[in-house]
């Protein structure tokens, strides 16, 4: 019996080997090394570097452009955060029973396949202040055009605009097969006792999509604590640092202006704590009482 | 008619409406890339590409000028995406076969570790794969791109062909084992071909992800002739001057292509995989 189930072992270690190789090199591997170069002064093309410890991180303290890519990660993160929970969850109630359905989603998921380049030209193209089709029907309307990506007041809005373009089919998805998981006898029941449709939204629905709502806040912060993409292509992350956000400080500490990879090192540490506290906060928030 | 029946029609109607408006934006890139120069900028916006021409779609896959090389980026990114998704669909569904189907120690370690490993941002490990990638002599070149795009989709595809085998009846695979087959055969001769739907959705999701991965290639590569298109499209914009929309269209178009047709002819399996994706919530 030993035999047989350390032959099992093997033969599952096998099995394994090639992936978990990947996995060490390539995700277990850089993750660790990254702590470490965060304490050092280590530099793109520069053989040896010195430990400096914390030094990069009480730097980042007095580094008043970090903070503003911190504030503006940050702001990006919870403005968002409502409109992405809510646009497809409203879609996903009003697509769940209706005909089309396939179809429908089909639609709203189309642009989750599209590149952040691609999403960003065409909302560029879009958003053009003079000769784009977006501020033309304004003008029409008799709203006076604006250079939405050019005014800090409106830049990081049109970002998220694009953003909950791009992301909500991939939401609606998940909502809907949360949707379809609620079982139909509470909602007959609901029917019986006389519930609207607001008050069975609010105690059957609402309750009972609650660990995909968690799914969702949780994929959407981590995802937003990291935009880099669509400020790239948008923005610049102008005007001025008006939409500057942390990848993307951290992108050009190491690899345009300064070459500091302990510098970044250490950005990205902070990012990482960052996202680590919003997610467990959230999972203490949102996981409650799920049974019913 | 009863009005359940009136507001259903009215809400099929209003989903119909809002759906044609959501597709606009991509439908206008795909309208400018096949309208006359001039015609692009006229106002008001004409949604009907006529006259039309192949002029952008022309200058952007043959022209020989440095920066539009989106030809050869397109070459590249399908490299490279088919690439990422021959590893990733490999090495998951070997690690994720063990995982579903054989009891040995250190399992829910493994698993555990795997999956916990799917909050790493990627952001964070930027820095030191660039190094790592570096020390292997690997920038600009195809496998320093697939292979750290591979390494960040396979504890993803552990986790969904888990699921997928987990839920497979066994009694085929006992059948196999107890005629003297393998565990490699069973799993090469019964396990796969069961399991083609859900090899499907992975291999599209890894498509995705690679066919449209941004940051890590803009880093990686610094060789025009290695750019995938995601960094090339970035840098053909800035080639041009702003008015000059068709060509920046026109490769925009061609970079949606290859997904809009995966799209249209695996619709469900795509939406498949990414529900399997959201279970883990």
């Amino acid at each position: 019996m030993t035999r047989g189930r350390r032959r099992q072992t093997g033969t599952a270690y096998l099995f394994l080997a090639p992936g978990l190789l990947l996995f060490a090199a390539f995700r277990v591997y850089p993750l660790l090394e990254g702590l470490r170069l965060s304490f050092t002064n280590a530099r793109l093309g520069r053989a040896s570097y010195q430990f400096l410890g914390l030094a990069n991180y009480t730097r980042l303290a007095d580094d008043t452009r970090f903070h503003v890519s911190l504030w503006n990660t940050a702001f990006y993160t919870v403005a968002s955060t409502l409109p992405i929970l809510a646009v497809p969850l409203v879609l996903a109630l009003a697509l769940n029973r209706g005909a089309l359905r396939t179809v429908l989603r089909g639609v709203f998921f189309f642009p989750f396949t599209l590149s952040v380049v691609t999403v960003g030209l065409a909302w560029l193209w879009l958003l053009d202040p003079v000769v784009g089709p977006f501020n033309y029907y304004l003008r029409a309307l008799g709203v006076p055009a604006r250079s939405w990506l050019a005014d800090p007041a409106t830049a990081m809005w049109a970002i998220i605009a694009t953003t909950v373009w791009w992301v909500t089919g991939y939401y609606l998805v998940i909502y809907l097969a949360g949707l379809q998981d609620i079982p139909r006898e509470l909602y007959e029941a609901a029917a019986l006792d006389g519930a609207g449709g607001w008050r069975t939204f609010r105690s059957i629905t609402l309750p009972l999509l609650r660990p995909v709502l968690l799914f969702v806040v949780v994929t959407h912060v981590i995802g937003s604590f990291q935009i880099f993409g669509q400020v790239f292509v948008l923005t610049s992350g102008g005007p001025g640092d008006a939409t500057r956000t942390v990848v993307q400080h951290l992108y050009e500490t190491a690899f345009q202006n300064f070459f500091q990879f302990g510098a970044a090192s250490a950005m990205a540490w902070v990012l990482f704590a960052i996202i680590m506290v919003f997610s467990i906060l959230q999972f203490r928030l949102l996981r409650g009482h799920t049974e019913y | 008619m009863r009005r359940p029946r009136v507001q259903a029609l009215v809400l099929t109607l209003a989903l119909s409406v809002l759906a044609i408006v959501w597709l606009l934006p991509i439908v206008w890139v795909f309208v400018t890339s096949l309208k006359l120069t001039a015609d692009i900028v006229r106002l008001p916006p004409e949604w009907v590409p006529w006259p039309v021409t192949a002029e952008h779609y022309q200058e952007v896959l043959f022209s020989s000028s440095r920066t539009a090389r989106i030809g050869r980026a397109f070459a590249n990114s399908l490299v490279i995406a088919l690439g990422t998704v021959a590893i990733v669909v490999v090495t998951s569904a070997m690690a994720a076969y063990p995982l579903a189907r054989l009891r040995f120690p250190g399992r829910d370690v493994v698993f555990t570790l795997l999956v916990g490993s799917l909050m790493i941002p990627n952001a964070v490990v930027l820095v030191p794969q660039y190094v790592l990638v570096q020390r292997l002599g690997w920038l600009s070149t195809y496998q320093g791109l697939i292979v750290p795009e591979a390494a960040m989709t396979f504890a993803f595809g552990v986790f969904l062909l888990r699921q997928f085998f987990l839920t497979m009846p066994g009694e085929l695979e006992d059948a196999a084992l107890i005629d003297g087959a393998s565990p490699w055969q069973t799993f090469t001769r019964i396990v796969l071909p069961l399991s083609q739907p859900v090899l499907a959705a992975l291999a599209i999701f890894a498509f995705r992800s690679a066919w449209n991965d941004f940051l890590w290639p803009l880093i990686a590569v610094n060789r025009p002739e290695m750019f995938p298109l995601p960094v090339a499209l970035a840098l053909l914009r800035s080639a041009y001057s702003s008015e000059s929309y068709g060509p920046i269209m026109a490769g925009a178009a061609l970079s949606a292509l290859p997904l809009l047709v995966v799209f249209i002819v695996a619709n469900q399996r795509i939406v498949e995989g990414v529900r399997v994706s959201g279970l883990k919530g």
